[in-house]
């Protein structure tokens, strides 16, 4: 075991001395206080090097070993710093008191040279592993924080969450899936500057991206201009149908307030959203090296038939979503639809609006933005 | 016992043969004992017991580290009596550890100018 930095804290100069001595002949690194004040100073004090123990006389002037263990005990900072308490034969009630208050242990002062090494080094493994561990939790925050800007937030979460393991394996649920589309981004990305296609595509994800975030939607994938999102999973949302044709009211508004911006430009670009409510295996979908939270149902291939039937500006929901949106929606029934490896035709529905009106219109300053 | 050899040899044990820092560690010991004696006779002076205990606690456990038997005994009675409130005949007792360290700190010396 590497050495430690140790902080000896005792009023007498020979027994400060003694015990430094033996301390860097086990190959630890020493250092004096002559009381708890002083002792207390040099713990705070955050330009020099970070004790690892303290090893602390009881009996002291100003500030004795109970003082000094308590101030350490009430520091956040220096909570866990192990604290060992050098104590005489005939001052156990002390350090039964001092182990009460949270002393790691305790060492006779007729120091023995091999207990002082044996117990020095368990507190600096324990301190270790606390550091570690503080290390490790310091880590698991930053990933987090750094995943959620390249997975669904509710992904995110999942990945350093309790059960996220089990869920991750893969699971079957319920789900609605919305897709969403351009109609004619293939044309425009040949007839338009690759700087004028990358700066629409960058308006146009940074306005659904927080559209998707806001309505709670976990982000399957996005490729140019689709996106593909669901509801109810990783996060349960027993309103998963009205939640994606809410989302997918909100992207059509927000859509023509971009639209219009570029039709000004002379460009004509439309959105086309589908939605479908199905069983899906949801979870770790990918190879070593690159895995995506998926999902693999029919309800997404049915989502994404619906979104190349929708016409411009349509909003194409199976009959399914449409009745588990259980009237949040209002729509009109949009025909038999034969879609593409689908056996049976398909209910649909074209989606006029939220029956509570929502969202409301966008302000014009906003548009002109 | 004025002063228990073992405990010598112990030092120079736990210090791995390094004589002169156990000569450096007897000269702090006398020096804290100067200190330690000073606190003693201002407890007396002052008629004051209780002051007497944190010099009589240290002075205790750096006897015992040295071998000086008989004074970690001295040191230790008037200690507990100070913690107890009442010390008989505080200087006495103080006279007699000031007596009791002449004869440690000779034997100490004696034992050093031997070798």
């Amino acid at each position: 075991m590497n050495g430690g930095r140790v902080l000896v804290v005792d009023d007498t100069p020979f027994n400060r001395r003694l015990l430094v001595r033996l301390l860097t002949s086990i190959g630890h690194a020493a250092e004096e206080a002559g009381d708890g004040r002083e002792a207390l100073a040099r713990l705070r004090d955050e330009s020099a090097e970070a004790i690892d123990i303290v090893l602390l006389d009881i009996v002291m002037p100003e500030m004795d070993g109970h003082e000094t263990l308590a101030a350490i005990k009430a520091d956040d900072r220096l909570r866990d710093l192990p604290v060992i308490v050098i104590s005489g034969v005939d001052e156990l009630d002390s350090v039964t008191r001092c182990i009460r208050m949270g002393a790691a242990d305790y060492l006779p002062k007729t120091v023995d040279p091999e207990i002082l090494r044996a117990r020095i080094e368990a507190s600096l493994a324990q301190k270790r592993m606390r550091d570690n561990e503080q290390a490790l939790l310091a880590t698991i925050d930053r990933q987090r924080s750094q995943l959620s800007r390249f997975l669904s937030p509710q992904v995110a979460a999942l990945v350093s969450s309790a059960d996220g393991e089990a869920l991750l394996a893969g699971h079957r649920r319920e789900i609605t899936a919305m897709f969403c589309d351009l109609r004619n981004f293939t044309g425009f990305s040949e007839s338009a500057e690759p700087e004028e296609v990358l700066g629409f595509l960058r308006a146009y994800h940074a306005a659904m991206g927080e559209l998707i975030v806001e309505h709670e939607a976990t982000l399957e994938h996005f490729a140019g201009d689709g996106f593909m999102t669901f509801f109810n999973d990783p996060v349960l949302q027993p309103d998963h149908a009205a939640r994606a044709i809410g989302l997918a009211v909100a992207m059509r508004q927000r859509f023509s307030s971009l639209s219009d911006d570029w039709r000004r430009r002379g460009h004509v670009l439309e959105i086309g959203i589908g939605i479908a409510t199905g069983y899906a295996t949801l979870g770790r979908i990918g190879f070593e090296g690159r895995y995506d939270y998926g999902a693999i149902g029919s309800a997404i291939i049915l989502a994404s038939r619906l979104s190349g039937e929708a016409a411009p500006g349509e909003i194409l929901v199976t009959q399914r979503t449409f009745a588990a949106a259980d009237e949040a929606a209002v729509g009109t029934p949009a025909g038999e639809r034969t879609l593409k490896g689908f056996v049976r035709p398909v209910s649909t529905y074209a989606i006029n609006g939220m029956a509570d009106g929502t969202p409301p219109a966008t302000p014009s300053e906003e548009v002109a933005r | 016992m004025t002063l228990d050899p073992a405990a010598m040899e112990r030092l120079l044990e736990i210090t791995g043969g390094d004589i002169e820092f156990v000569d450096e560690l007897v000269d702090t010991f006398i020096d804290d004992a100067t200190t330690q004696l000073d606190g003693l006779r201002a407890a007396v002076a002052d008629g004051d017991a209780a002051t007497a205990v944190r010099p009589a606690h240290s002075l205790k456990s750096n006897s015992v580290n040295v071998g000086a038997t008989t004074l970690a005994e001295l040191c230790r009675a008037l200690e507990a009596d100070g913690r107890a409130g009442t010390v008989p005949d505080l200087p006495g007792r103080v006279a007699a550890i000031d007596i009791e360290f002449a004869a440690v700190r000779e034997a100490l010396l004696a034992a050093r100018a031997s070798r």
